[in-house]
């Protein structure tokens, strides 16, 4: 078992067709090959934590790295973990039309996103935290004033 | 003349020729072609009538051609009456040939014309085009001359076959220098064989080439150049020349270097200091650890991670840091806090973590240092113990003195109750034993003293706690001088007060009151025996606007080994034949030493004494 964390930018802005094409068909996928975790999405920003085994985990990974609807794809984390923290996968983001998506399951608006698993190490949990605050800003409840610029490491 | 089938042959022939007769030069025969130059209706008529469409400039130079008898030719001349076009122009050359009779005389020209228009409009054409050749040529020739570029051409065998002028100047070399000489002794030794490897690989190949060596400078100084060429193709010949251009690169390697150098001193001055310095992004994800981090941590910067240090603190300490880390990281304001970091070892030290956001270049950088405070930590906890405990046993022993003097007051007033029902039911024959009497009743009086003194400097002690607040010096003066008055009056002492000056102070009441009643009350029992007490009390301000108190009196003075620094030690008394503790004027001092101020002195013995109190200025 392992878990990946990357953040990238989207190289056009994802409509909410998009980011609900995107939900069905990651969910679709996800549970076929066990892996679950979160992904978060603003204005352009995006990051994702996602767990399972080690050989889907990076093969997920791969073709993630490919997908041409995003670019500066960072791989922060890349590490073996005990069990799994995330029961299934889901996704958070800023709707456009808010009212919408209020019916989809595995959504969340980011202030609502809930907290996270205590079987993170305090290490990862701060990750995931500043990842989050990477892709919604400061005050969750409302988007971004302007992307945040995308980090880079190394 | 000319015989019948000849002239057959010559009338259709397709120049056009004719014959001019005479002086007059009159057409005699004129084949096909020539008469549809010259027209139909011409026979037997002179040239100059029916010139057709000969040139005017031919019929000028008849006359003199058939006066000296010398063949004339004029090429491509125009021979079109109003050209319409430029394609209807006809051109022909055109040719005198002067013939003679059996006697060689001189009887008429033959004129010949050959229709050279195809000719003509190609050698136009050819102009033409030249005209727009020549003009290309010179605009490249502009554009690579005078562009800040090196051009040059090379041919198959690597001969140098052009270089554009620039190379001449950047070289320093004269106008006839033989380039494929000297441009290789040119290029830095380290480069040479390099350049001239990548270059003949690339000639065989019949490919480019894309490299960059150093080229000394009419100055002698070596410069960085980037050198690119590509051959000139014309499938399926292999290529015959290369043509290329050289820019000077040297200032963006040099700054690359220099970046490089710059960025591998921070990182060797980063690893040098002994203390976890670190960077992260503006997003708060750890991208650099110095040496000293990894270490003191014993893991690699990838073991690290982005946000492993925060692993390395205490379990306990974790989640806080953890929460502050990200509030910082959201608000942009520094981070600080004192927390445990795990060596590896295993021991984990105290260590002060601060982090601060500043701009690298346009981007925003965190730069952040962990300090080793282990061993003052430890250092400060000892000594906060010894505090405590040196307060615990100071509080112990003014509880004990306290004590001791209160539960002492009960035995000394019953020996005073005692002692004065002995003395007066008791009769003593001695006479001597009744100034025993006086002498035991005055060591009973001094112990009581000393009892309530020793009670009252604890008292004093807790009291230092007295609340600080504006008082009124003259109101408060006088409180205490009325408490005084019995003495006063006793020893008909003259007590003047002055505030005018400074009619208020901030101090503590309590303290306020017990330092004026000791300084007025020694004053009054040191008096001279000679004359009456007389006392002053002045309050004013320095020149630095400092409040003073001045206590003067005329009475018995004393010695003073430094009066900067009067040394009041308790019982130690100058006057040990008046009565008294000795407890008071070491409670003066006391009272104002510890609010930050100190007593000042000066005496003169037999003659009097003057206290002069900084209530704000330390000695």
């Amino acid at each position: 078992m392992k878990h990946i964390v990357y953040i990238s930018r989207a190289v056009r802005p994802l409509s909410d067709e998009d980011l609900t094409h995107l939900l069905t068909q990651s969910r679709r996928d996800n549970v076929q090959h066990g892996i679950t975790g979160i992904l978060f999405y603003s204005h352009g920003n995006i990051a994702q934590l996602f767990e399972g085994e080690p050989g889907i985990a990076e093969a997920l990974f791969e073709r993630i790295a490919r997908d041409g609807r995003h670019s500066h794809v960072q791989k922060l984390i890349d590490r073996p973990i005990a069990s799994r923290s995330f029961a299934e996968w889901s996704m958070a983001f800023h709707p456009l039309e808010p009212a919408g998506f209020s019916a989809l399951e595995g959504f969340f608006l980011p202030h609502h996103v809930p907290a996270l698993p205590e079987t993170l190490s305090i290490a990862d949990s701060m990750l995931v935290e500043l990842v989050r605050l990477a892709v919604f800003g400061a005050d969750p409840a409302s988007p971004p004033q302007a992307a945040p610029p995308v980090p880079a490491i190394g | 003349m000319p015989n019948i089938p000849f002239s057959q042959l010559l009338r259709q022939l397709p120049a056009g020729v004719a014959t001019l007769e005479g002086p007059e030069l009159r057409y005699g025969f004129v084949n096909e072609a020539m008469r549809a130059l010259v027209g139909e209706d011409v026979d037997g008529q002179p040239i100059t009538a029916r010139p057709g469409n000969l040139p005017s400039a031919l019929l000028d130079v008849l006359p003199q051609v058939f006066a000296t008898g010398e063949p004339y030719v004029a090429k491509a001349c125009l021979c079109t009456p109003q050209p319409a076009e430029k394609h209807d122009c006809r051109y022909f050359d055109l040719a005198l040939e002067p013939y003679r009779d059996e006697q060689g005389q001189l009887v008429g020209l033959l004129l010949l014309a050959i229709d050279v228009s195809e000719q003509e409009a190609t050698r136009q054409q050819a102009h033409e085009l030249s005209l727009v050749t020549r003009h290309l040529d010179a605009r490249l020739r502009v554009l690579t001359e005078t562009a800040p570029l090196i051009t040059y051409s090379l041919d198959a065998q690597g001969r140098c076959t052009y270089a554009s002028p620039q190379w001449y100047r950047f070289t320093g070399q004269p106008p006839t220098a033989d380039l494929t000489a000297i441009w290789p002794l040119l290029i830095h030794p380290d480069d040479r064989l390099r350049v001239l490897y990548e270059a003949e690989t690339a000639r065989r190949a019949g490919t480019g080439w894309n490299y960059e060596y150093r080229l000394r400078r009419f100055d002698g100084q070596y410069r960085w150049v980037l050198s690119r060429a590509l051959p000139e193709v014309h499938p399926p010949d292999p290529p015959v020349y290369w043509h290329g251009a050289l820019t000077e690169v040297h200032d963006q390697r040099e700054l690359a270097d220099a970046l490089r150098r710059g960025e591998a001193e921070v990182r060797f001055l980063a690893d040098s200091i002994p203390e976890l310095i670190w960077t992260a992004t503006a997003e708060g994800f750890t991208d650099y650890y110095n040496r000293y981090t990894t270490d003191y941590s014993g893991l690699t910067k990838d073991e690290l991670g982005p946000t492993g240090w925060v692993s390395l603190l205490h379990p306990s300490e974790q989640a806080e840091a953890a929460r502050r880390w990200v509030q910082s990281v959201a608000s942009g304001e520094g981070y600080e806090g004192e927390y445990r970091m795990r060596r590896q070892d295993g021991a984990y030290r105290w260590h002060i973590i601060r982090a601060r956001q500043l701009a690298d270049g346009p981007v925003l950088r965190w730069f952040g240092a962990c300090t080793d405070v282990h061993d003052q930590n430890l250092l400060r906890q000892v000594l906060q113990t010894q505090y405590d405990e040196l307060a615990r046993a100071h509080h112990d022993l003014d509880t004990f003195v306290y004590a001791a003097s209160h539960d002492l007051r009960q035995p000394a007033l019953n020996l005073r109750g005692l002692f004065d029902e002995l003395r007066r039911t008791a009769t003593f024959a001695d006479p001597d034993q009744a100034l025993l009497l006086n002498m035991v009743d005055g060591a009973l009086t001094q112990f009581d003293a000393t009892l309530h003194d020793l009670a009252v400097t604890v008292q004093t002690q807790r009291a230092q706690q007295d609340p600080v607040e504006v008082l009124d010096l003259g109101l408060i003066l006088e409180e205490v001088l009325l408490g005084l008055r019995p003495q006063a009056q006793q020893r008909e002492a003259v007590l003047d007060v002055d505030v005018a000056e400074a009619p208020g102070l901030v101090y503590g009441r309590a303290n306020l009151r017990s330092v004026v009643h000791n300084l007025v009350s020694n004053a009054l029992k040191f008096s001279h025996p000679d004359r009456p007490p007389h006392i002053t009390l002045r309050s004013y301000f320095t020149g630095a606007d400092e409040p003073v108190l001045e206590v003067r009196d005329n009475g018995l003075g004393m010695e003073l080994a430094d009066p900067n620094n009067p040394v009041f030690q308790l019982f130690v008394r100058q006057h040990s034949h008046i009565e008294g503790t000795g407890v008071g004027l070491y409670l003066v001092q006391r009272i104002v030493r510890s609010h930050g101020g100190h007593v000042k002195v000066t005496s003169t013995l037999g003659e009097g004494t003057t206290f002069t109190i900084y209530w704000t200025r330390p000695a």
